[in-house]
C-alpha cells in the first residue's frame, strides 16, 4: 500500500499528459487572443491595416462601444438568447433522458435517430427554419391559423421581436439531442445499485431523482450548462444565415456584429473591442464554472 | 446491458407510441424539407399547404447534379477528410489531457482548464485573421491541413471538459488494482481507464467530428480552391446563387444530410451503445 | 474535368493522414511506458532525473508532432500539384512552396506540375451566375492560349465572403494579382494600399465618368471598369395591360399603378431591400430621385423618399419580404408571376430569357419624384501592387480589348463602361436598351473611403421604415447623425 501512496504524491506528473493539448491550443487560440487584445486598444481601420502607423488609442473602441446602439442591442440579445435556449434546450433534453433511459422497446432506436437534427450542418438547419417561418408559405404559420391562434400571417423573421423568438426555437432544435445525448451517457455512470437500495428504502421517484440522480449527474450537468452557454453565447452561423442580424439590427448578436465591424465595415479594432467585450463576460462565467467544479473535487 | 429491467406489457406500448410521436415532432423540420424539396416551386407557393407532395418534381434534384463546376461528391470527400482528420487529432490530445486534469491535481491545474474553457470562447471573427496568417506561414493554406488544423481547436477543448468527469468518476480503487496487477501508470491508462472511459470518448469522438462537419467559416476562409471545399461553403454558396428557390435549396438540404443521417444510422448501434453502456462497474 | 485524379489524390492523403499520426502516437506511448516503468521503483532523488528524462521524452514526442504537421503539410503541398501516384507521403520532406500548383484547376494540373514555365496570374471574382463564370473562363483560356508568357486563373469567391477574404489577405499577404470588385468598395481597399496606380496605363477617356470616379482616389486612377450596370423597373405588360394601366413615370403613378396591380397573390411592387450593400443599392435611387444626397438625408426630401417606400409596404403593394430578398430572389419572385413590377438590373436579363421565355416583360425608367435617377453598378478590376504586376496588366490590355469587353458584356447582360462600345451595343428594341438610357441618369456611390459605414446607415434607415420601427423623420435623423460621424 506503502508503495501507491507514494506514487499518487506525484500529482505534478499529469500536467505531461495535458502538456500536449494544451500547447496545440495555445499555439492556435493563444494568438489569437492576444493579437485580438492588442488590436483593441489601436485604431486599425482599412486606411492602416497594411501600412501605415497603428495608433494606441488606450480605451477609445470601448468607450465608443458605450454610446452605439446597435452593440446595446447585440449585448442584450446575446444574453437573452442564451439563456432562453439554455433552459429550453436543457429542460426538454434533460426531459428526455430521463424517458428514454427507460427500457422500453424503442428507446436505443428513437434515442438514436433524435440525434439527427444535431448532426446537420447548421447552415443547412438554419435554411430550413427560415423555410418553416417563412410569412406566406411557411408551415409555423399554416398550423397556428389552422389552429385559430392567429387571423392573419406573423412576419416571424421580418419583424423585430418575432425574429429573435425564430432564432431561438431554430436554436433550441439543435441543442435538445446535444443536451440529451450528454444526458444520457451521464446517466449511464450512476451505479443502479444505488437506485435499488433507494427502492428498497422506500423512496418515491421524485425523492430517487432529487436524492440520488441530480447530485450524482452534477459533473455532468455543470458540463453541459457551461458548454452550451459558451456555445450558445458566440452563436454565429445561425444568425448570420436566418437574419444576418436583421431587420434593423435587432437580431445582432456580440459575435455577428464583431463580424460585421471587422469584415464588412473595415472597422478592425472596434469589432476586436465587440469580440473582447464578449470573451470577458464568458471569462466571467469561466472563472465561477471552475471554482465551482474545482473546489468540491477537494 | 441488463436485460433484467427491461419493461413489457401495456406500458412499454405507451412508451413505444409516446416515443414515436416525440419523434415526429422533432424531426418534423427535416420532413418538410424532404417533402419541399419534391415539390413544385407552385405547389410550395400553394395555400394552404400540402403535406406530401401532389406532383412529385424531381427536377431540383437533377439541377444539383447538373449545376455548373460544383462537384458534389468531392465536397463530401473534403468535408469527411477534414472532419476525420480533426477528429483524431482532438481525441489524441483531448483523451490523455482529460485524465490528467481529472486524476492528478498538478500545479496550473485551474489555470489549464481554465485555459481550455477560453480557447472556445473566441468568436470567429477574432480567429480567423491570425489563424489565416499561422496556416499561410505553416504552407498549409489553401489545402485541407488547414481546416483540420483549425477545426480540431473546437474539438479539443469540448473533449476535455466532458472527458474528465467520466475519468474522475471512475474509482480510484480501479487504477490502484491495475497497479498491483503490475501496470504503469501509462499502461493501466491505456488498458483500463481508457477502456471503461470508452462512451466518454465515443462522445467527444462523434462531437469533434461533427463541429469538424458543420463548420463553414474556418473550411471557406482557408481553403480558397472550390474543388477542396467542404460541403458546407458548397451550400453556402448555393444559397448565395438560389436564393429563395425553395425547391432547389431543400433538395441540396437533404443531399447534404442523407450521407450523414445514413452513416448514423447504420452504425448508431454502436454509437449509441457506445455512448450510454460501459458503465462504471463500481 | 479530370475528376478521377483528384479522387485518388485525397484517398491518398487520407490514408496517409490516418496512419501516421497513429504511429507517432504509438511511438509516444512506447517512450512513456519505457520510463514509467523503473521510475515506480527509484529513490527520490532519482525520480527527479527520471522526470528530467521524461521531460526530454516528451519533447521529443512533441517534435514529433510537429515534425509530423510538417510532414502532411508537404504531402499535401505536393498533393495539389496532382501527386496522383502516392509517393509522395513522405513525411518530414522539406516543405516546397508552389504558389502555381495551389493555383491551379484539377483540368491543366498536369501543366501546374512543372511551374516556371508561365507566370502565373490569378484573380478573384464573386459572380455567382454560371454564364458569367464560363464567360470570364472563355476570355482567360483564349488569352492563355494567345501567348506563353502568363497563365491566368480565376478564382471564385462568394460575394458575402469577399470583403473578408480580401481584408484576411491584405493583413496576410495572399493576395490574388488581380481583383474584379464591386465598385462602391473599391476606394476602400485603395485607402488599404493594396491597389497599383494605374495613372496613365489605360485610356479611360472614353468611359463613363461615374464608373472611372468610382476607381480614381485623389486624381489617380486604381482600376479599370470591368463593365457598367444601374437599375431600373421592370413590368409584366400583360398585367399592366389587364390592370389598364399606363406605364408609370412619377411616384404617384407607380403608387397608383402598384394598387391597382396587387391582388391576393400579386404584390404590385418588389425591390430588394437587404440591409447591406445590396440594399443602399437598391434604395439610393429613390433618395436621389427627390434631390437628396448620401450624405444629407435628414431634409424634406430624405424624408419624403422614406415616406413614399414606408407607404409602398403599408398599402401592401411592396411585400415585407423584401428585406429578405436578394436581387436574385426579387427576380424569381416577378419571373413566378408574384410580383408585377420590380426594381432591377440589367444581368438579369439573360437568365430570365431562358428561364421564362414567354414571360412578357418590359424595363423602363424608374418613376421619378423631382428627376429621374438611378445608381451606377457593376465591377471595377483592380491589380494587387506586389503581385505579378506585368502579367496582371498583360492581361487586362487584353480583356479590355473592344473585341473581349463585346464578348463579356453580351454575355453578362452589362453595358460597357466605354461610351462609345456602349452606344452601339444593343439594337434600338432590345430590352437593354432602356438601361442605357437609365445610364445616364446613373450616379456612383461614393467613392468613399468609409462608404460601408455610409452604406449601412442608408440601408439601416429604409429598412427601418420598412419594417415600421421608425417614423421616416426619426429613421432620417439617425441615419444623418451616422454619417456625420463619418463624413463630418
Amino acid at each position: 500500500m506503502g508503495k501507491i501512496k507514494k506514487f499518487f504524491r506525484y500529482d505534478n506528473v499529469g500536467i505531461f499528459f495535458v502538456l500536449p493539448a494544451f500547447l496545440y491550443m495555445l499555439i492556435f487560440v493563444g494568438y489569437p487572443i492576444i493579437r485580438n487584445i492588442i488590436l483593441s486598444f489601436q485604431d486599425v481601420n482599412a486606411g492602416n491595416l497594411v501600412r501605415g502607423t497603428k495608433n494606441f488609442v488606450m480605451f477609445n473602441n470601448y468607450l465608443e462601444l458605450i454610446g452605439d446602439s446597435v452593440f446595446k442591442t447585440s449585448l442584450f440579445n446575446t444574453l437573452r438568447y442564451t439563456v432562453l435556449c439554455l433552459v429550453f434546450q436543457f429542460v426538454i433534453g434533460f426531459a428526455l433522458a430521463l424517458f428514454f433511459n427507460r427500457k422500453f422497446a424503442f428507446a436505443k432506436p428513437i434515442r438514436g435517430i433524435l440525434l439527427v437534427p444535431w448532426m446537420i450542418p447548421v447552415t443547412v438547419t438554419a435554411l430550413m427554419f427560415k423555410l418553416l417561418f417563412a410569412t406566406d408559405i411557411g408551415v409555423i404559420n399554416f398550423i397556428l391559423r389552422s389552429l385559430h391562434l392567429i387571423n392573419k400571417n406573423v412576419e416571424w423573421l421580418t419583424t423585430p421581436g418575432t425574429a429573435m423568438f425564430a432564432l431561438i426555437c431554430a436554436n433550441v432544435w439543435i441543442g435538445i439531442p446535444f443536451n440529451m445525448i450528454l444526458i444520457s451517457t451521464g446517466l449511464t455512470t450512476i451505479p443502479k445499485e444505488l437506485y435499488e437500495s433507494s427502492s428498497i428504502d422506500g423512496a418515491n421517484k421524485v425523492q430517487t431523482f432529487m436524492r440520488i440522480t441530480l447530485p450524482l449527474l452534477k459533473p455532468t450537468i455543470e458540463s453541459v450548462l457551461i458548454l452550451g452557454f459558451i456555445y450558445t453565447f458566440k452563436v454565429y452561423d445561425l444568425v448570420y444565415v436566418m437574419t444576418s442580424g436583421g431587420p434593423v439590427n435587432s437580431t445582432h448578436m456580440l459575435s455577428t456584429y464583431s463580424y460585421k465591424l471587422s469584415f464588412e465595415m473595415f472597422k478592425y479594432s472596434k469589432g476586436s473591442a465587440v469580440a473582447n467585450v464578449l470573451l470577458v463576460i464568458l471569462l466571467i462565467v469561466g472563472v465561477f464554472y471552475i471554482k465551482a467544479t474545482t473546489e468540491e473535487e477537494v | 446491458m441488463d436485460e433484467e429491467k427491461r419493461i413489457s406489457g401495456k406500458k412499454n406500448i405507451v412508451l413505444c407510441i409516446v416515443s414515436v410521436l416525440i419523434l415526429c415532432i422533432l424531426l418534423f423540420p427535416l420532413y418538410w424539407a424532404f417533402i419541399t424539396s419534391l415539390k413544385t416551386e407552385q405547389e410550395i407557393f400553394q395555400n394552404p399547404p400540402t403535406f406530401y407532395p401532389h406532383v412529385v418534381n424531381s427536377k431540383s434534384y437533377a439541377a444539383q447534379v447538373e449545376t455548373g463546376d460544383f462537384n458534389m461528391f468531392r465536397s463530401f470527400g473534403n468535408s469527411f477528410l477534414i472532419s476525420i482528420g480533426a477528429t483524431i487529432i482532438a481525441v489524441i490530445l483531448a483523451v490523455p489531457a482529460s485524465y490528467g486534469i481529472a486524476k492528478y491535481k498538478f500545479k496550473g491545474r485551474k489555470i489549464m482548464l481554465l485555459s481550455f474553457l477560453v480557447t472556445q470562447m473566441l468568436p470567429v471573427s477574432v480567429l480567423l485573421t491570425p489563424m489565416f496568417i499561422m496556416f499561410k506561414n505553416l504552407h498549409v493554406y489553401n489545402t485541407w491541413v488547414a481546416a483540420v488544423l483549425a477545426d480540431a481547436t473546437i474539438g479539443i477543448p469540448f473533449s476535455i471538459l466532458i472527458l474528465k468527469n467520466y475519468f474522475a468518476s471512475i474509482p480510484k480503487d480501479l487504477e490502484e488494482a491495475a497497479y498491483l496487477d503490475g501496470c504503469n501508470r501509462f499502461t493501466a491508462f491505456v488498458r483500463i481507464l481508457i477502456p471503461i472511459a470508452r462512451p466518454g470518448v465515443m462522445v467527444c469522438a462523434i462531437f469533434s467530428f461533427l463541429y469538424a462537419w458543420g463548420d463553414l467559416a474556418y473550411g471557406m476562409t482557408f481553403i480558397l480552391d472550390q474543388e477542396k471545399r467542404p460541403i458546407t461553403a458548397g451550400i453556402f454558396n448555393f444559397m448565395g446563387q438560389y436564393g429563395t428557390k425553395w425547391s432547389y435549396l431543400t433538395a441540396f438540404a437533404v443531399v447534404t444530410i442523407i450521407p450523414v443521417a445514413l452513416i448514423f444510422i447504420f452504425m448508431q448501434k454502436y454509437i449509441v451503445s457506445g455512448m450510454t453502456s460501459g458503465a462504471v462497474k463500481g | 474535368m479530370d475528376i478521377l485524379s483528384e479522387k485518388t489524390f485525397s484517398l491518398d492523403n487520407l490514408s496517409f493522414f490516418i496512419f501516421l499520426p497513429f504511429r507517432g502516437a504509438v511511438n509516444g506511448c512506447m517512450m512513456n511506458a519505457s520510463t514509467d516503468k523503473p521510475y515506480m521503483r527509484k529513490g527520490l532523488k532519482e525520480r527527479v532525473k527520471m522526470k528530467k528524462k521524461k521531460i526530454t521524452a516528451l519533447l521529443t514526442a512533441m517534435a514529433m508532432t510537429a515534425g509530423l504537421l510538417a510532414g502532411c503539410g508537404s504531402s499535401s503541398d505536393s498533393g495539389a500539384a496532382a501527386d496522383t501516384t502516392g509517393t509522395g507521403s513522405d513525411a518530414g520532406a522539406e516543405v516546397q512552396e508552389s504558389p502555381a500548383a495551389e493555383t491551379t484547376e484539377a483540368d491543366n494540373s498536369e501543366q501546374a506540375a512543372h511551374t516556371g514555365e508561365a507566370d502565373a496570374v490569378t484573380i478573384w471574382y464573386y459572380w455567382e451566375t454560371e454564364g458569367h463564370q464560363v464567360a470570364l473562363d472563355q476570355v482567360i483560356q483564349d488569352y492563355n492560349a494567345s501567348q506563353e508568357q502568363y497563365e491566368v486563373t480565376a478564382k471564385y469567391v462568394p460575394f458575402a465572403d469577399f470583403k473578408k477574404q480580401l481584408s484576411i489577405g491584405a493583413s496576410a499577404d495572399e493576395l490574388p494579382d488581380i481583383a474584379i470588385l464591386d465598385s462602391p468598395d473599391h476606394a476602400s481597399y485603395v485607402e488599404m494600399g493594396i491597389f497599383e496606380d494605374l495613372t496613365g496605363k489605360f485610356d479611360v477617356s472614353n468611359y463613363y465618368d461615374g464608373t472611372v470616379n468610382s476607381c480614381t482616389v485623389d486624381g489617380k486612377l486604381y482600376g479599370v471598369p470591368f463593365g457598367a450596370n444601374c437599375l431600373a423597373l421592370y413590368y409584366n405588360e400583360d398585367m399592366l395591360n389587364e390592370a389598364g394601366c399606363s406605364v408609370p413615370t412619377t411616384w404617384d403613378e407607380l403608387m397608383d399603378t402598384a394598387k391597382a396591380l396587387t391582388t391576393d397573390s400579386v404584390t404590385g411592387l418588389a425591390l430588394c431591400s437587404v440591409q447591406n450593400e445590396e440594399g443602399t443599392f437598391n434604395f439610393v435611387p429613390w433618395l436621389w430621385s427627390t434631390g437628396a444626397t448620401s450624405y444629407e438625408i435628414n431634409n424634406d426630401n430624405g424624408v419624403r423618399a422614406l415616406t413614399f417606400i414606408q407607404s409602398l409596404v403599408n398599402e401592401g403593394v411592396m411585400s415585407k419580404e423584401c428585406i429578405n430578398w436578394t436581387q436574385g430572389d426579387v427576380m424569381n419572385q416577378f419571373i413566378s408571376g408574384n410580383v408585377a413590377m420590380m426594381e432591377n438590373g440589367p444581368w438579369q436579363i439573360p437568365t430570365m430569357q431562358s428561364e421564362a421565355p414567354d414571360l412578357n416583360w418590359k424595363v423602363t425608367l424608374i418613376p421619378k419624384d423631382a428627376e429621374y435617377s438611378s445608381v451606377l453598378g457593376g465591377e471595377n478590376y483592380a491589380v494587387i501592387n506586389g503581385g505579378n504586376v506585368d502579367g496582371a496588366l498583360d492581361f487586362l490590355t487584353y480583356a479590355t480589348s473592344e473585341e473581349k469587353v463585346k464578348y463579356l458584356m453580351d454575355k453578362f447582360g452589362y453595358i460597357s463602361a466605354d461610351k462609345t462600345i456602349a452606344e452601339n451595343q444593343f439594337e434600338a428594341d432590345s430590352p437593354y436598351q432602356p438601361f442605357v438610357e437609365e445610364l445616364n441618369y446613373a450616379m456612383p456611390r461614393g467613392p468613399l473611403a468609409e462608404w460601408p459605414s455610409v452604406s449601412d446607415a442608408i440601408s439601416l434607415a429604409f429598412n427601418q421604415v420598412i419594417t415600421g420601427t421608425a417614423a421616416p423623420e426619426d429613421a432620417a435623423a439617425e441615419a444623418q447623425a451616422t454619417i456625420d460621424g463619418i463624413v463630418k
